[in-house]
């Protein structure tokens, strides 16, 4: 049979941030495939050598909506070990919970995508109204559902209260009990199971070789997780396990989540009955000293990396962000081949894409001839806009 | 793994006697909490005019300008529209002068009327301290 | 007189005004019932409880902008919706409503006129097929193998389902069995396994989750009907809704004893059964996720058929053992 190459993307149902996965198929099946990014490109790391430190902690918020907190996390560990800072312990356990809390809101988050992928509406409805408890008790701690502001240069900005701490003990209780309900769910409904197992094999070799992060390399039988190879926060201190399945598939990474999901209700439970007393924060100089320096942190998706430069003045010289969907885009293309047509979106939805983190930079490419051309911005400017005023207001 | 086939469907016939999950806005509206961070709001009595929190602003949402320097009359110009909500400038401020209100639904037609001015002078504060000494 | 009545059948009841209203509510149902099951709200604003919502939406798309892609054939792309919809509303017309006497056949009710309806139902299937071929864009075109692709699972199973109780009746006319079966409902029972068959093998052909295949959302777009748009998409829609109506009349015609009585309790049972009918199709469309097209034609031939031929059996014996009492 032939073989036609079919564009997923820029726009698709599929996808919920434009990216385009080039695809040449015969027939249903899949036979090689090829990724342009750049649709999503802000400049985010050329803004931040023009903002402050403080200022920078929201731009960071900005990257992503879901995974908002790992990334100021990642960026002020990185700050408060230029400035050699020590973030006193209360301080540090108050930004586990949130970073917990997070978890849990990504991960049910995914479940209801996946789902919805799969065409099982009824269980993307289900996981995103009991996302609702957690959505709420992260307003009750920060003041706002999405982007949290928790962290500030030293430790963190608000405090918890005991009314908080039971609140918070009650949802994940209630939680807790829906989750079990879903494990059991999401394994034995036939229709389910059947869309999801077998479906974007990665086998453990693959894995590791393609630099594969977070869940889908646990799902590969790979027990690698940054909270246990590189503690960071407390997590040196509160015993919990690493999950990992064996089938390598989509149904390994459901069942990566879900035991993740479990995890984190342990953990947030022993964050809030063995919480110190003491100061949230120290105060932080505006200049940080000259250096620089790599901070890891594990997001829900997988290991997120700042690398942050300063040269003794208040805003940093360069700061570079490698988001974890970076990282799972080769595993994906591998997956991807000599699979079906029908389960393209289940494929790319597995590695929880969050495409506008990992823009971090642009391919430009003449249409008509292929080929790609590196430009400076001024000839940009000068090929391709005009001059237009503009009127402030 | 034993596969179960109409798994969901005691769960799903169950819902339908419960009330459903839905939020019917704007008819129906949720209590947001005490701490919200809504839009920033100045208290002029407190301010000392150290423009701590126009240098951290991320988004460049506030401006104070001076009016007149021998009666120290300062306007403050809060940018509602730039505003990101994230609460530095509470932190940032010495006297606590500025505070987060629980407003989020200020939607408008017009850019130019989210922005929030204040006129207020530091003559009652420095009067006070001559008085006190 | 029989003129006059001929043309209130056609046109008003049960003929083309009673099947539009009817399936937008049935569509209306469809929908609150689809919500309350996932504990949403459903429609609700237009309309008390939000009946008048598939009206609106009917109105919406005859207002938006029609597109016909720059490649396809303007006349068969323009035609298609319009003709599928005469298909459905004519095979609408044999369901067994409102007729007095028995033993007349009419221009609506004859021997046979059983194959009929089900012949009628099986062509919006190759009508999807061209409409998906007539947009020359691959997606649709991917969707309309995939219709055909489904019809090969579907139909074996849903015809010896629906003509296992004719078999017991011993006639091939709709009115006749729908008789048949009031005047011994008890041999109803033994048709259970034909029910659920037929059941499921009209979900596969409303092409409703499980079996959305050909116009899976998240993969190929809108599958068949990607490059409709405005008044052809209308009458598309419409022509599924009818087509839900009438299939569920069918199988309430033929396993649940049809619709006696003068035609005012008949209207009344025939609305109860049907929206019987359209419920267990509801519960089905909630609780399962959508099956690769391989795993369906591989279910319908591993259970379904095998299900109907052993319904089949199961009305040879009944027929046997019960011939000498009916005689």
């Amino acid at each position: 049979m032939k073989k036609i190459t079919i564009p997923i993307g820029p726009q698709h149902p599929a996808l919920k941030e434009p990216i385009s996965l080039r695809m040449t198929i015969e027939g249903e099946v899949i036979k090689d495939a090829d990724v342009r990014l750049g649709y999503n490109h802000r400049g985010i790391e050329k803004l931040a050598e023009s903002k402050t430190y403080i200022q920078n902690i929201y731009l960071m918020e900005r990257i992503c909506g879901i995974c908002s907190h790992s990334h100021t996390t990642c960026y002020v560990q990185a700050v408060e070990a230029l400035c050699g800072l020590e973030v006193p312990k209360r301080g540090l356990y108050i930004r586990t919970l949130v970073s917990e809390l997070e978890r849990i809101h990504s991960h049910l988050l995914w479940l209801g995508v996946a789902a919805h992928e799969a065409g099982f509406d009824s269980l993307f409805m289900y996981t995103w109204r009991d996302r609702e408890v957690v959505m709420d008790l992260l307003e009750i701690i920060s003041g706002n559902r999405v982007h949290y502001a928790i962290n500030t240069i030293g430790g963190v900005r608000r405090d918890i209260s005991e009314q908080q701490k039971e609140k918070i003990l009650e949802g994940i209780e209630f939680l807790r009990k829906r989750t079990e309900y879903y494990t059991n769910l999401g394994t034995t409904e036939p229709t389910f199971v059947a869309r999801i197992s077998g479906v974007g094999k990665l086998p453990k070799e693959k894995a590791i070789e393609l630099c594969a992060v977070g869940p889908t390399l646990r799902a590969s039988d790979v027990a690698s997780d940054i909270r246990k190879d590189d503690p960071y926060a407390v997590y040196d201190e509160i015993p919990f396990d690493v999950c990992t399945a064996d089938t390598c598939d989509v149904l390994g990474r459901v069942v990566v989540r879900v035991k993740e999901l479990i995890e984190s209700y342990k953990i947030v439970e022993f964050v809030i009955k063995n919480l110190p007393a003491g100061e949230i924060k120290i105060k932080a100089p505006r200049k940080v000293p000259e250096g620089e320096t790599v901070s890891r942190y594990e997001a829900p998706r997988g290991e997120n990396i700042h690398y942050v430069k300063s040269n003794g003045t208040d805003k940093p010289e360069r700061l570079k962000v490698r988001a974890p969907t970076l990282a799972n885009y080769p595993a994906t293309i591998e997956m991807l081949k000599n699979g079906f047509v029908a389960d393209i979106p289940l494929i790319f939805a597995a590695i929880d894409p969050c495409i506008c983190c990992a823009e971090r930079v642009v391919e430009l490419i003449d249409v008509k001839s292929g080929r790609s051309d590196i430009m400076t911005f001024s000839e940009i400017k000068r090929k391709y806009f005009c001059e237009k005023k503009r009127e402030t207001l | 793994m034993k596969l179960k086939p109409a798994a969901f469907i005691p769960e799903l016939l169950r819902h339908i006697f419960k009330k459903p999950a839905t939020v019917r806005y704007p008819f129906e509206k949720l209590k947001v909490p005490d701490d919200f961070r809504g839009t920033p709001v100045l208290k002029p009595e407190l301010c000392i005019v150290c423009r701590a929190c126009v240098r951290d602003c991320p988004a460049f949402a506030i401006e104070i300008t001076i009016l007149s320097e021998e009666e120290k009359k300062y306007k403050m110009t809060i940018h509602n529209d730039r505003c990101i909500h994230c609460a530095q400038c509470v932190e940032s401020c010495p006297t606590k002068a500025l505070f987060m209100d629980t407003e989020f639904e200020i939607a408008t037609d017009s850019r130019l009327k989210l922005k929030a001015e204040y006129i207020y002078s530091r003559q009652k504060k420095t009067d006070q301290k001559s008085q006190q000494t | 007189m029989s003129i006059l009545k001929s043309l209130i059948y056609l046109l008003i009841y049960p003929g083309l005004l009673f099947l539009f209203v009817y399936s937008t509510f049935c569509e209306w149902f469809d929908r609150k019932l689809y919500a309350r099951l996932q504990n949403r709200v459903g429609p609700a604003y237009t309309g008390r409880a939000g009946i008048l919502q598939p009206v609106a939406d009917f109105f919406k798309l005859l207002f938006k902008e029609d597109i016909i892609p720059e490649r396809a054939d303007r006349v068969i792309f323009s035609s298609l919706p319009v003709v599928g919809l005469a298909i459905v509303l004519t095979a609408g017309l044999y369901l067994p409503l409102w007729n007095i006497d028995v033993s007349i056949p009419s221009y609506n009710s004859f021997q046979g006129d059983i194959i009929v309806v089900l012949y009628l139902l099986s062509l919006p299937t190759l009508i999807f097929f061209l409409a998906g071929w007539h947009s020359t864009n691959f997606f649709s075109t991917l969707g309309g193998v995939r219709v055909l692709t489904m019809l090969f699972g579907y139909e074996v199973p849903l015809f010896l389902a629906i003509l296992s109780p004719a078999i017991v009746a011993d006639s091939w006319r709709l009115a006749e069995i729908a008789d048949f079966y009031q005047k011994c409902p008890f041999l109803l029972l033994f048709q259970l396994t034909g029910f659920f068959v037929a059941v499921i093998a009209l979900q596969a052909k409303l092409e409703r989750t499980p079996f959305d295949i050909p116009h899976a959302e998240t993969e190929i777009v809108g599958g068949t009907f990607t490059e409709y748009s405005g008044k052809k998409l209308a009458f598309f829609r419409l022509m599924t809704d009818i087509e839900m109506v009438v299939g569920s009349g069918l199988i309430a015609t033929v396993f649940m004893a049809g619709f006696p009585g003068n035609a005012f309790v008949s209207f009344v049972n025939f609305i109860i059964k049907t929206l019987i009918v359209i419920s267990i199709l509801s519960l089905i469309r909630a609780a399962c996720s959508r099956i690769r097209i391989d795993q369906m034609v591989n279910f319908s031939w591993k259970w379904l058929t095998p299900l109907a031929v052993m319904q089949l059996f199961i009305s040879i014996l009944v027929k046997g053992v019960f011939w000498r009492i009916l005689q």
